[in-house]
């Protein structure tokens, strides 16, 4: 792949919206291309920007209990005879009356289109294919983190700045498991904390996960000779991926899940 | 007109995805009170239409209504003043004032007036995508365009607001 058609798809990458054949093979252009990884770079800044909260304007309490007021008032005086199941009649016709008012100011037709239907296993299992691709690019790259410390103390402060919830860091070099560093991810469209622990000749990353991605993941997912296993890191949902076995999967496990 | 069972359901989903659907409103509309107007407008529409919803993403549903119902909103106010006009006059909330004091704090205030600064076609894509996580596909249906479109609006959005962020910080934009 050259740096033209990677830009012409690093938005698609970045919006979770590439096959995964595609999204191998732009990650690894972008492994070893340094201004493709830059310009990645710079849109994941401008999407952790625009996704500050502050910008965000939350429903006001008036307007929720303005709804429910007109909500109340219409089951109190229903007009018509209630159906006693919802009719399903064709597809299209909600978007065309959704589109009614926009037509009404001449804009023009509306194309309509079927909905995608997503559900929780297909999201879960969306997730655990971009754990298992970050791991894999992970070690297919130079070095596998971005801030190289064994130092907990320096790990998390440089998590404080890039997510919203810096995780807990613990270094477990004394129990076979030592803590190489960590580095930013996506999972889905999300920039998670990644946790990068060595043992013996196994590279660990533990993925630090927001609780709605991390919802419909099962227990363990194994894939191609690695594992994936979820627990919790303090309180944040984790998944440990490496492919050590699974004894020294659940030993790893227990020192994180322990409480210090 | 809807039943009774029809409207205690969307009117579940209007609560579920209100901040979405005020969000939308408020950074389409510029303004609370019109916000908050056109998403009650737009609660309405949604109970009357509750039998026509056939499925799939429901929030995508709520959205796309609000949505039509902040561009008749727009309309309506157009005819009192012209479009630009109103677009390029939202007033300042106390938030930002106060938030002027701090670094970080500044930096997100520039992004929300050079997002406010955007042209709405690019501005509205990229809300759905970066606040609401909608995939293209439901952004495509929410603005009834083709999906293609989607993505070059959301390149060309992004690619207006990194270069507006590169350039030396200004007198506050909000006032245009």
């Amino acid at each position: 792949m050259d740096c033209k058609r990677a830009a012409s798809l690093l938005e698609a990458y970045l919006d979770n919206e590439l096959d995964r054949a595609d999204a191998r093979e732009l990650e690894s252009h972008v492994d070893g291309c340094t201004e493709c990884r830059a310009e990645l770079t710079r849109l994941g800044e401008l999407r952790a920007a625009l996704r500050d909260r502050s910008l965000h304007y939350g429903a006001p309490s008036a307007l929720r209990e303005r709804i429910a007021a007109t909500a109340a008032a219409a089951i109190d005086a229903p007009a018509g005879v209630a159906p006693a199941r919802r009719p399903r009649p064709p597809a299209s016709s909600w978007l065309r009356l959704a589109a009614a008012c926009v037509l009404a100011f001449g804009a023009g037709g509306v194309s309509v289109y079927l909905w995608n239907r997503g559900t929780d296993d297909a999201a879960a299992s969306r997730v655990a294919s971009d754990l298992f691709a970050a791991h894999w690019r992970a070690l297919a790259a130079a070095s596998p983190v971005d801030v190289v410390s064994s130092d907990r103390h320096t790990v998390k402060p440089w998590f404080a700045g890039k997510v919203a919830q810096a995780p807990l860091v613990r270094d477990f070099a004394e129990q076979g498991f030592a803590l190489v560093g960590g580095r930013i991810d996506y999972a889905g469209a999300q920039r998670v904390p990644v946790l990068v622990y060595r043992h013996g000749r196994h590279l660990i990353d533990v993925f630090v996960l927001p609780a709605p991605a991390a919802a419909a993941l099962p227990a363990s997912i194994d894939r191609e000779g690695y594992a994936a296993s979820t627990l919790r890191l303090g309180d944040q949902p984790a998944v440990i991926v490496s492919d050590m076995d699974a004894h020294e999967s659940a030993a790893f496990a227990k020192l994180l899940t322990e409480t210090p | 007109m809807s039943g009774v069972a029809a409207g205690a359901w969307v009117g579940e989903l209007a609560q579920r995805h209100l901040d979405a659907a005020y969000n939308l409103g408020r950074w389409l509309l510029g303004n609370d009170q019109d916000a908050a107007d056109a998403v009650h407008d737009a609660y309405v529409r949604a109970a009357r239409a509750a039998h026509t919803y056939a499925g799939g993403n429901a929030r995508a549903w709520w959205l796309a209504i609000v949505r039509n119902c902040c561009l008749t909103k727009l309309a309506t106010r157009a005819r009192d003043r012209p479009l630009d006009e109103a677009m390029a006059a939202m007033p300042r909330t106390a938030d930002d004032d106060v938030e002027q004091d701090v670094d970080a704090a500044q930096s997100r205030a520039r992004i929300a007036s050079h997002l406010r600064a955007l042209p709405p076609e690019f501005r509205e894509a990229l809300i759905l995508r970066e606040f609401e996580d909608l995939s293209y596909r439901e952004i495509a249906d929410v603005l009834g365009v083709p999906i293609g479109t989607v993505m070059s609006r959301l390149s060309r959005g992004r690619a207006l607001l990194q270069r507006a962020l590169l350039e030396p910080v200004q007198e506050t934009p909000d006032g245009l």
